[in-house]
């Protein structure tokens, strides 16, 4: 028998709640994660709104000026390295481990993997950076490379929880975690490892989201209430967000030995590239299509029995519209009409973060009843005619749910969760 | 004659007041570290270099670290490793204004070697 990777814990530090009770309040409720942000304290600058993480400050780079709340253990020795959104990892993890029933303990060995995504820290690799210039290189903190650069998470984690499973890091920026996720369900599959700790996160600093204003990809909205509309005819733009998301998948049967609760069951993914752009998707989402066959051809499951779509749709004009685009070819145009929605509407888009945490929607989806509304939807884009947008949280139990994530470069992931069984 | 120390001897990294460097160090130390500036007197600073390793010691000891013969080894004897070394180099290197080379750090192995380095280094009026 296929060995089956299910989901047992999880974690969350997120623009929409800092645990599991508040997360699932927010989206039943659709209450967005949304504040007015003054980004590098220039008022004329026309973004003005950031999905924050709240109960966290990281004033300057120094971790002495940090703070976080109480119920997030953090040692000193381990701060040093780490990046804000490490921080946010450990408050995540902490809380996906008692979840799960399990303890710091149970993750040395090798059972036990660890996959990561974050792009780093811009806000320590600029400030490690000038430390250096302004020192003409005789200079720098000797903890800035392992707290800044596109690995930290993994760097960290591993060594702070004694992982000597598959230990690695993704870099597909958008769709990272989702490409972290995907790969532990193989590790889990291929039978490497009976329990994989999935863990996304990104900082939530001015440096890490402004520097999407050059590609015109930020929403210029002031009111925290319109700025995230992913499908809207009027939506400009996405809003920016950190935090972190953590996963605990194990193989169902080691799981149900040791009495975890399975909250969800991750029975398929699949990726495509678009083979197009850089940076923007491709105009028909024809990657995001493939990615979207893909993963149900590898859980076998046809279209049709899709309840939930949970998009990747950041709000932008053209993104939006490539996935409109790809989920008609895939569902509309077989007679398929799961319910959609873009969670980002509430949380904003977290980059590499997005995928591991709407994985984590998608489970909460699966074990709690309920199939998130299209937040801020007011006129639905031409284009999204035929898609299914319910404008409020449904009190449904759905059976089976699709996640899709798109990245940099035409990177394409989807997964498909199934309710647990008995 | 007494030089005065000085923090612009050697590159640094920002204009921080060495003061605001060690505002989580205990007031004795700061009021110590203080007589260092004010004298020049290398011997105050002592209770800093302790207080600096206390901060990068991998595994904190039960006794104060002032009260380990300055024989004690820093690796073999307090734990510290190669990571937790260039921590307190890099943090004292801000706080002296001075610059420390690989070979330098390579000769001090014990609690001694490490004072008797820092008051050579440091700017400042020498122990006869």
């Amino acid at each position: 028998m296929p060995r089956l990777p299910v989901i047992t814990g999880l974690g969350f530090i997120t623009s929409i709640g800092n645990d599991r009770a508040s997360v699932l309040r927010s989206l039943r409720e659709l209450r967005h994660g949304f504040e007015p942000r003054t980004f590098f304290q220039n008022p004329a600058l026309a973004v003005k709104v950031a999905g924050t993480v709240k109960g966290f400050s990281f004033p300057t780079p120094n971790w002495r000026d940090w703070r976080w709340p109480e119920s997030v253990q953090v040692d000193r020795e381990l701060v040093r390295g780490l990046a804000p959104h490490g921080v946010y990892a450990l408050g995540a993890v902490q809380q996906a481990l008692a979840e799960a029933g399990l303890t710091a303990a149970d993750l040395a060995g090798g059972d036990t993997g660890l996959f990561c995504a974050s792009a780093g820290s811009p806000f320590l690799l600029g400030a490690f950076l000038d430390q250096m210039r302004t020192t003409r290189g005789e200079r720098g903190n000797p903890m800035g490379i392992v707290s800044s650069i596109a690995g930290t998470l993994n760097f960290n984690l591993a060594a702070h929880y004694k992982i000597s499973g598959a230990v690695c890091g993704f870099v597909s920026a958008c769709a990272s975690s989702s490409h972290a996720l995907g790969y532990a369900m193989d590790e889990i599959r291929l039978g490497r490892q009976r329990r994989m700790l999935v863990v996304g996160a990104e900082d939530m600093c001015d440096e890490s989201i402004l520097p999407f204003a050059t590609l015109r990809a930020l929403s210029n909205q002031a009111d925290p209430n319109q700025a995230s509309r992913p499908f809207d005819r009027r939506r400009d733009g996405f809003v920016g967000t950190g935090g972190a998301v953590a996963l605990i998948v194990e193989e169902a049967g080691f799981a149900r030995s040791r009495g975890a609760r399975v909250q969800a069951e991750l029975v398929g993914w699949g990726q495509a590239g678009d083979g197009h752009s850089v940076a923007a998707s491709h105009p028909e989402g024809a990657g995001l299509a493939e990615a979207m066959r893909r993963a149900l051809d590898d859980a076998g499951v046809p279209a049709g029995q899709i309840d939930y779509v949970n998009a990747h749709a950041t709000s932008t004009p053209a993104g939006d519209r490539s996935e409109a685009l790809a989920l008609h070819r895939v569902f509309t145009h077989t007679g398929a009409h799961p319910k959609v929605s873009s969670t980002k509407a509430l949380t904003g888009h977290g980059l590499s973060l997005a995928g591991a945490m709407e994985a984590a929607f998608c489970t909460l989806a699966l074990s709690e009843g309920l199939i998130p509304g299209a937040a801020h939807l007011v006129e639905p884009d031409p284009v999204c005619e035929g898609l299914d947008l319910p404008r409020h949280t449904l009190a449904l139990q759905p059976g089976l749910v699709m996640n899709n994530s798109s990245g940099f470069g035409g990177s394409n992931v989807c997964h498909v969760l199934r309710r647990a069984g008995p | 004659m007494t030089s005065e120390p000085s923090s612009s001897s050697g590159p640094s990294s920002s204009p921080v007041n060495p003061l605001e460097r060690i505002r989580h160090f205990p007031d004795d130390v700061r009021a110590s570290f203080v007589r260092y500036q004010t004298t020049g007197d290398v011997a105050a600073l002592d209770p800093v270099i302790y207080a600096i390793l206390n901060d990068y010691i991998p595994n904190k000891p039960e006794q104060p670290l002032s009260s380990f013969p300055g024989s004690t080894l820093l690796i073999e004897g307090l734990g510290f490793d190669s990571l937790a070394i260039t921590e307190v180099v890099f943090f004292t290197e801000e706080l002296l204004g001075i610059t420390i080379a690989n070979e330098e750090i390579l000769q001090v192995r014990t609690l001694d070697d490490l004072r008797g380095f820092v008051h050579a280094k440091a700017p400042g009026r020498k122990p006869v």
